[in-house]
């Protein structure tokens, strides 16, 4: 399967003009011929638990996905955020669990690249885009998911350090981390702190391995007991905290959107190619007017939710406000990319039933209606936009 | 040491459909660097790296081998020429590597050319020993490894089961198969830059002395070579299937 295609690369015309555009698919072509050869072929082992993440993962880093939204001062390549987007779409072709623990990781130095300091910067950076360290978004709480602002987790100012306590659940890329973004609350409100995976107060629990999808990235509960960081590891000021989680995760469900747009796709594909060799009644399963209905609905979603997630990409590329649109972008691509790879294991029946290789893609999709905000939670916040803008 | 390395823009043959009449479906077909010269530019490059100096990326053909000349400098290549050549003025093999002769004269102290095996789209595998014809350079062909030491290149060609040494004075043009390596994946920072590089333009027509070689060769048709297979189907019982299996390969005399 051709991993990038004349879709993307329309996109990118209509977005960046033909100039940039071209320079852009350049990349990602390249980026999706090391995918195809390198990372789809483990998709199903990883899915299944026979290889380890940490394998395609570094591919990526490898090929520099994580530079491309950054500022090349810290070495960034200073691409646009949409193309960011549209090669973490591809990478979720290839592999769903790679992208997602690739994403979080970049949501942690997009949190260094905007709040960070020049010290917080110039120390993490170069090592958080090649790669060198790895890094964990912790936000969830065992008892707080999208309502964040009811976090338990508490860090008290004593002297020149902070001491956090408190615990930190369904956290990706837990234990293979080196580096925690911690949100906590400090009586007035809230702070991030970035938290070294072998800060003695830091313990990881165990991973959650009866995850629906998603299975190759390491999920885990972070606790926080007496943890004791620098002041240096605050990021930004004490109070910013909430306020700073609410634009990374504006950002972050570009990201996830464009991940289940990948998902779709992968399934979608290999339900058509299926359909179109499977006979029945003397004919081909894709001559049916039921298939053809959900092949043009897969079609319809999977494009209008590249198109949405996109359009709130550039919106923030120019600095415009684009919570809502981002919101948006991902309750229609992750609900579409559900009913999409529904559609694809009703397509291939039995096969689509049994087989890992395809219900893998609608479990995988499943934890995005979930996770990074759920659909729920973003239709309140996306009809708030709506009736101020009314107002 | 700089060396020249050829480069063809090919269409993808994993897009290459055919018509019912076996004719292949072009429109719309991307065009992307020939997977062999793949080795080739990887073969230049390494040869680079050991060595210093340049690699020059040369190609001939029509605006769209920008992408296969942009990819081949993301690979390593340091700057590229581009002789144009719009689709209806295309030269054949021994037109082309006359052209691509004198464009390596034109950039001048070349110590090696590096050709692939042939192309992934025509493979006619004639260009490189042409070029040489045309400088009068010592050849090389289908080497599946080439070393220099500045003063000579010395390869080995894999000959039905045996290896075979060869050295020869530089400056020398050489193809590698694609045994030879296996060619880098750029990361995305090397692609951005190889987008940036200039390439210099050549006109065709620039290149054409009163030497050219016109032979009148022309494409008349092409079509995809089909194999039929007999798709027998043996039915029974597993243990059935296969005593039937095996009679009929006896039959045919394939075991």
């Amino acid at each position: 399967m051709k991993i990038f295609g004349a879709e993307q690369e329309r996109v990118l015309g209509s977005l960046y003009g033909a100039e940039a555009a071209e320079v852009y698919s350049a990349l990602l072509r390249s980026l999706s011929l090391v995918l195809e050869e390198k990372v789809s072929p483990l998709s199903l082992a990883l899915d299944q638990g026979n290889e380890e993440i940490s394998k395609p993962r570094r591919v990526l880093f490898d090929q520099g996905v994580c530079k491309l939204p950054h500022a090349t001062e810290f070495g960034g390549m200073g691409v646009p955020f949409g193309v960011y987007a549209l090669a973490m779409e591809l990478a979720a072709v290839a592999d769903a669990s790679t992208a997602m623990s690739l994403g979080i990781h970049n949501t942690v130095a997009d949190a260094v690249s905007r709040f960070g300091s020049p010290e917080q910067k110039k120390r993490l950076l170069p090592v958080l885009l090649s790669g060198k360290k790895l890094a964990a978004f912790a936000l969830t709480e065992p008892t707080s998911g999208s309502d964040a602002r009811s976090m338990h987790t508490k860090a008290a100012h004593e002297g020149r350090y902070y001491v956090i306590d408190g615990s930190k659940m369904f956290i990706t890329n837990a234990g293979e981390a080196d580096l925690y973004l911690i949100f906590a609350s400090m009586g007035t409100g809230h702070g991030a702190f970035l938290v070294e995976g072998t800060n003695p107060g830091l313990k990881v629990g165990k991973p959650l391995k009866e995850k629906l999808g998603m299975r190759a990235s390491h999920t885990a509960e972070v606790r926080l007991v007496k943890c004791k960081v620098a002041e240096g590891s605050l990021l930004g000021k004490e109070g910013e905290g909430f306020e700073q989680a609410k634009q990374l995760l504006d950002s972050s469900r570009i990201v996830m959107g464009m991940i289940c747009v990948g998902i779709s796709r992968a399934a979608y594909v290999a339900a058509l190619a299926y359909a179109k060799g499977r006979d029945l009644f003397g004919k081909k399963l894709s001559d049916m007017q039921l298939t053809r209905e959900k092949v043009a609905n897969a079609s319809i979603e999977t494009n209008a939710s590249r198109l949405l997630c996109m359009h709130a990409a550039r919106l923030k590329e120019i600095g415009k406000p684009y919570s809502s649109e981002a919101a948006q972008g991902k309750v229609l691509a992750t609900e579409s990319a559900a009913r999409t790879c529904d559609a694809a294991i009703q397509l291939l029946g039995g096969y689509g039933y049994t087989s890992d290789d395809v219900h893998r893609h609608w479990r995988d999709a499943r934890l995005l209606t979930i996770g990074e905000g759920a659909s729920e939670v973003l239709r309140l916040l996306i009809a708030s936009h709506e009736l101020e803008r009314e107002q | 040491m700089n060396i020249v390395v050829l480069v063809k823009s090919a269409v993808d043959e994993a897009e290459l459909k055919a018509d019912p009449s076996g004719h292949p479906l072009l429109k719309g077909v991307s065009m992307k660097m020939s997977t062999f010269d793949m080795n080739g530019v990887e073969a230049a490059v390494k040869l680079k790296e050991q060595n210093g100096g340049t690699v020059i990326v040369l190609t001939l053909a029509g605006a769209e081998a920008k992408k296969a000349i942009k990819e081949a400098m993301a690979m390593g290549g340091t700057k590229a020429v581009h002789i144009l050549a719009e689709a209806a003025d295309a030269p054949d093999s021994l037109g082309t590597a006359y052209c691509l002769a004198q464009a390596v004269k034109r950039i001048g102290a070349v110590d090696l050319v590096v050709s692939s095996e042939g192309a992934s789209d025509t493979y006619q595998g004639e260009v490189g020993a042409m070029v040489a014809e045309f400088l009068d350079l010592p050849f090389i062909a289908y080497a599946k490894k080439v070393e220099t030491d500045g003063v000579k290149v010395k390869c080995e060609q894999g000959l039905m089961g045996t290896v075979r040494v060869l050295e020869a004075n530089l400056p020398a043009v050489v193809s590698v198969v694609s045994e030879a390596n296996v060619p880098r994946y750029p990361t995305l920072l090397q692609v951005m830059v190889a987008g940036k590089k200039a390439i210099e333009e050549i006109p065709l027509a620039s290149l054409k002395g009163p030497d050219y070689p016109d032979t009148g060769t022309e494409v008349l048709d092409v079509s995809i070579q089909s194999a039929s297979r007999k798709k027998v189907l043996f039915d029974g019982t597993p243990e059935e299937a296969a005593r039937k299996l095996a009679g009929a390969l006896k039959e045919e005399g394939v075991v």
